[in-house]
Parts: structure tokens; sequence; C-alpha cells
């Protein structure tokens, strides 16, 4: 276990490129010993260019990367004692199961026993105890991934295990009994965890906190709930949550946004001058269909008219699609909700608590 | 597809493995023929059409009138082993150094070195063996065993290296980065988990190695003269004015032999499902 500091690194693999188009842009970051980290972002944004940094597979261009204070910056991979598990199963076909899985530790020149001992632990967590003499090559695409994570997990001492999207060849359905797996091993000898995926879902149920990365730039980090409820830039919303946050842009308008005949209210003014460009984010699941004959919406909540062009059915709730104008909302409502006709005019409202501001795709600061 | 096209197929393919069996059959049949029978007709039957006889068989391995074939067969073994061996080791190596390393000489790259590598084999030979008589020369090695394996070692790492750099390529990086995280060195991690997961790749290298090594014929021929005979030399030194075709059939099997052998050996490592994707 560590605490891992990468401090003002950066990483080109091209000398001499324009700062602007590097790998990874200089960076500052702090991942507390013992925490769980999901890392998440667009393919080719630096994810696996950040874990080799931090594994020493890659020397960073700029910058300092520190384990528990100590500078590890040139300190080749051998010794910097981490595990990592690649998106494909790295095993070794000549040997078997029970060998695959005692490497790390021969290789650290742990005594037999501790080995021997190790291994069962981590093949029972697995499920593998039963095939430990059967020759790796013989196993399916989804036992030899198992296999893997078993090497990443096998070693308890290890300051920090990297998994590199370790689930994404695995059958969906072993996703979730598999994700509580590499929990529970994890949680047994407590290493700092950081955990690569494109599934926002798996993110935010594995981890503690979520790093979410664009264009080699760290762009926020929070827990689950902060990246939900304040997404700190239209991209956050835009890429966490299913469906993506709405962003409806409008202009300025007495501390309210003003998007054609409506006047959205927001959760608190942005400090820009009347008359400027704004644009409101909400996500679809606040969002609420005002039946013809129901209430109204009070003060707390503006109420949009738009027409319902279409309606996506995800098993427990209903995406509709509403144009507001020349723009699309989604809503997301439980499936008991009644939802009016394709193409029947609804009214949508919007509660102001949850209209948050954003100018020039920065969340905007409370401006009062 | 209609049947027509098919059996077009297997009709070609009779064709073709008659061509290529047949010199085998008259290799064989040959070798056991004396000087009558080879001068009269075509004949393939023995027993019925002609005596068979075994003295083409005795004269090679140093009957009356003939050569033995054992020693440079032996000299040829020693230079081809030792020559392929080292060229493996050496080619291994600097395989996965260019497969996994960045390298500049100048403004040469990985690939412009690989190129440099298999260029050696482009160039003629009578442009190498100059050099090579020379260098021989002088620290005494022309004529000599060990002087026969460097030349040869200096020709087989081209290949070695070229059909290795290919296989480790195919390799992916994650298995020799998933060994240094578990605390190899680069060099542990290639001996470790590249080299017992190369089996096919070596196995190819080897055997290209060994086919070349053994029939060489032109720098043996240039580099040795009277203490060191290879096979293939030996074998062309049989001729004479008139062709002995049954000692020259003879000493042709014997020298294949050892290929046969090998090829018996690698061919279960030859089959595609090893070749590809040797590791995951
Ligand atoms: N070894 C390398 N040489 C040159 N460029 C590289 C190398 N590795 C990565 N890159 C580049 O760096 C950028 C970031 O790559 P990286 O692999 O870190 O992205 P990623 O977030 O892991 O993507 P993915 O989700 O597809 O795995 C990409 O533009 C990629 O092309
Ligand atoms: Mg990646």
């Amino acid at each position: 276990m560590a605490t891992l500091t990468l401090e003002n690194v950066a990483q080109t693999y091209n000398p001499g490129e324009d700062p602007d188009r590097w790998a990874l842009k200089p960076l500052e970051l702090t991942l507390e010993s013992g925490r769980t980290y999901a890392l998440v972002g667009p393919s080719g944004c630096g994810k696996t260019t950040l874990l080799n940094i931090l594994s020493g597979l890659v020397t960073p261009s700029h910058g300092r990367v520190t384990f528990d204070g100590v500078d590890v910056t040139s300190t080749p991979t051998r010794l910097r004692n981490i595990a990592q598990v690649f998106q494909f199963p790295v095993i070794y076909r000549s040997m078997t199961v029970r060998d695959n899985l005692a490497f790390p530790l021969e290789c650290r020149g742990w005594p037999r026993s501790r080995i021997e001992e190790r291994v069962r632990a981590v093949a029972e967590a697995l499920g593998l105890a039963d095939g430990l003499d059967v020759p790796a090559s013989r196993l399916s695409a989804d036992e030899k991934q198992l296999i893997s994570l078993g090497r990443g997990l096998v070693r308890d001492d290890v300051a920090a295990v990297l998994m590199d999207e370790p689930l994404t060849v695995i059958d969906p359905q072993l996703k979730l009994s598999l994700r509580r797996k590499i929990r529970q091993l994890s949680d047994e000898f407590a290493p700092t965890v950081i955990y690569v995926t494109h599934d926002q879902y798996e993110a935010m149920t594995f981890a503690q906190e979520l790093l979410v990365m664009s264009e080699g730039r760290l762009i926020q980090r929070g827990t689950p709930e902060q990246l939900f409820e304040s997404p700190s830039s239209t991209f956050v919303g835009w890429f966490v949550g299913s469906p993506s946050m709405n962003f409806l842009r409008g202009t300025l308008e007495r501390g309210a946004a003003r998007v054609g005949e409506h006047l959205i209210d927001l959760a608190w003014s942005p400090p820009v001058p009347h008359g400027s460009e704004v644009t409101v984010g909400i996500r679809p699941e606040y969002i609420r269909i005002v039946d013809g004959g129901s209430h109204p919406g009070d003060a707390s909540e503006t109420s949009v008219h738009g027409r319902l062009v279409a309606v996506q059915d995800h098993g427990e709730s209903r995406v509709c699609e509403i144009q507001v104008r020349e723009q699309q909302v989604a809503v997301k409502v439980r499936r008991e909700v009644h939802v009016p006709k394709v193409g029947s005019f609804v009214d949508l409202g919007l509660p102001r608590s949850k209209c948050l501001p954003y100018v020039e795709g920065r969340l905007a600061t409370c401006g009062d | 597809m209609s049947r027509w096209p098919r059996r077009a197929q297997y009709l070609l393919l009779i064709v073709w493995a008659v061509f290529t069996a047949m010199p085998f059959l008259w290799a064989i049949t040959t070798s056991f023929k004396d000087v009558n029978a080879v001068q009269g007709h075509v004949t393939y039957v023995p027993w019925l059409e002609f005596e068979p006889t075994l003295e083409a068989w005795r004269q090679i391995f140093g009957g009356a009138g003939g050569v033995n074939l054992v020693g440079p067969f032996v000299n040829s073994l020693i230079i081809t082993v030792c020559a392929s061996a080292i060229a493996i080791v050496l080619g291994a190596l600097a395989a996965y150094g260019l497969s996994r390393f960045r390298y500049r000489i100048g403004p040469a790259k990985n690939k412009d070195i690989v190129f440099f590598f298999v260029s050696q084999r482009i160039m003629p030979p009578v442009v190498l063996v100059i050099p090579f008589f020379f260098l021989l020369q002088m620290p005494g090695l022309l004529d000599t065993r060990l002087g026969l394996i460097i030349v040869t070692v200096a020709l087989l790492l081209p290949i070695a290296v070229w059909v290795m750099v290919d296989f480790f390529d195919n390799i992916p990086r994650e298995i020799d980065e998933m060994a240094m995280l578990e605390g190899c060195t680069p060099m542990q991690a290639f001996l470790r988990a590249i080299v017992p997961n190369s089996a096919p790749g070596l196995t190819v290298a080897a055997m290209f190695c060994a086919v070349f090594g053994w029939n060489d014929f032109f720098f043996a021929f240039r580099l040795t003269f009277t203490q060191v005979q290879t096979l293939p030399q030996a074998v062309v030194a049989l001729n004479s004015s008139i062709p002995p075709w049954w000692t020259l059939s003879a000493a042709a099997l014997f020298g294949i032999i050892p290929l046969l052998v090998l090829a018996v050996l690698v061919e279960r490592y030859l089959s595609k499902g090893n070749l590809a994707g040797a590791v995951r």
C-alpha cells in the first residue's frame, strides 16, 4: 500500500511535439493509500499511459512520480512493486494454472510454503481451485483472464494494483460476480487500486472515487455522486451518466437562462454579464413530464413546452426524447410512469435546484 | 463449386506429387545399380529389370575404390549444429532487442537495422567470400572447422534475426511487461517469459538455419582445402569424367537423412495453430 503522487507529470511519445498534443498533459495527482479509484475516459485519452507511468513501464517525459514520498521516477518497473492486469489475458501457455499464479511470487523469491498458501487462497476466491494442474493453454478466454486477474492479485504486499479494463473480454453475466471477487480479494490487503474502464456503471459500482480524463487531461475527480450531481464541465456531464446530461443553450437574462420563449431558473446565477451565453445542464433523471391533468409545477420548477419525438425502452426505465425548439431534451422516467403518445406535445418540469449553469463548457461558480 | 475444378485440382496435385517424388525414386533405384544397369535402358523395378547391388553404398562408406563420406558427414554435422545453435542464441537476443527497444544508429532505426541484417543475404556470396578469406587467414582459421563455424554463423544470423524479429513482434508486449512488473529484469523477462513461449519461432528459425547451413557448398569450398571437407564438397568430389551416378545417388540420399530426421522432429511445431497465438 502506498500513496502515489504525480507531480507535474506529462508524457509525449514524440519528442518535440506541440504540448497541446501530448498524450498526457501536465498533471498533478495524489492517490491515497488503500483507496479504490476508477479511471474513465474516451479511447485514446491517456488512461493506459497514466497507468504505465505509475508502473514504470513508461518513464514520463516530464515531472516526478513518488510513492509514499519517495521519488521513483527513474526506478525500473521491477523495483516498484506494482501489480497490473491488462485488458487481454497475459498467461504462459506452457505452464499450468498453478505455475502461472505462482510465477509472480517465485520472481520475488517468496518461500515455497507461503507461495503455496497464497496461490490456493487466490485460486479459491476466483473459483480456479479445481483446475490448478490444468495446462493454461487448455482454458477458455474467460478463464485465462481470470488467471491474469489472479496473477495481479496474488501478491499481497504490492504498493498498488493497476487494472486496465480487465473485464472487457469477460462475459457480461460474469462481470458482476467477478467485480465482487476482485473487491473481496483486494479488500483483504487493501492496496491502492486504480481501475481503468470504459463502462461507467462498472466504475461507479467498483470505485470509491472516479477520475475522468479527456484528451490527456484529468477533467474531474470525485465520488460517483459528485460526478452525477455536479459535473465540473459539460464533457463530464456528457460522459458520465446514461443517457448523458441535457444541455440547453441559452442566454443569461435576470439570473435565469433564456431558451427561446422559456426562461429557465438556474440553481445559481453565474457571474457573467446579462445577455451572455449560458448553457443549462440538467440530468434526464430530474426532469418531470407534466401530465395534462396533473398539477402544474410550482415556483421551484420551470415549465418547458416541447414535442415528444421518440421513446426508448430500457427495460426498467424509459427514455423520452423531447424536441424543445431546435434542441433535444432526454427525460428518463421509471417504467410505471405514464408516457404520452409519440408526436404529442408535453410540458416538462425542470426543478430549479437541478438546473446547473455552464459557461464556456465549465460549471459556473456561484456569482453572488 | 462443380466437381470438375475439384478434379482438375486433384489431377494437378497428382502430377506435381509425381514430379517431386520422381527424383527420389530415381535416386533410390540408381543407388542400388551398378555400371551396367545405369548405362542400359531406364529401369525402375529391382530384380525384374536389374539386379540390385550394394556396391554404391559400400563405396561411400569407404569400400574399395570409393570415398569415405562419414568424415565429411561428421564435419558437416558439427559445423551445422554448432553454427545453428550459436546463430539461434545470438539471433534471438538480437531479435528481442530489435523487437522491444528503440535503437538509433545515425539515421538508421530498428527497421533499417533489421534490413541491414537481411541484406547480408542479398549480397552475392562471391562478394562475401573474399573478406571472409582474409579474415580467417589472419588468425590461421582457414581450413579449420572453427573457421567454417564462424563463417556459417555469420551467414545464418541474418536468417535467424529476421525470423525471430517477426516472431517476437507478434508476441504481445504485455507478456514482458507483466514479467517486469513481477520482478524480472529485461533479460530475465526474456529468459523466463519469452523464451519458454517461443518454441515454435525458435524451431522455425533453427530449421532454416540447419537447412541453409547443411547445404552450404560455396563457402566451404572456398575456405577449406585439405584438412576439413564438408559433405557437399565430398559429394561433388565424387564426380569424375564419367559421372558415377550410383555413388552420387547413394551420397545424395545419405546427405538428406539429417534433414529428413529434422523435418519429422519439427513437423508438429510447424502446424498453424502452434505458430499463431503462441502465447495467448
Ligand atoms: N507507445 C506509444 N507510442 C506512441 N504513441 C502512443 C503510444 N502509446 C500510446 N500512444 C498514444 O498516446 C495516446 C494515449 O494513449 P493511451 O493508450 O494512453 O490511451 P487510452 O486512454 O488507454 O486508450 P484506450 O481506451 O483505447 O485504451 C493515444 O493518442 C495513443 O495513440
Ligand atoms: Mg488503454
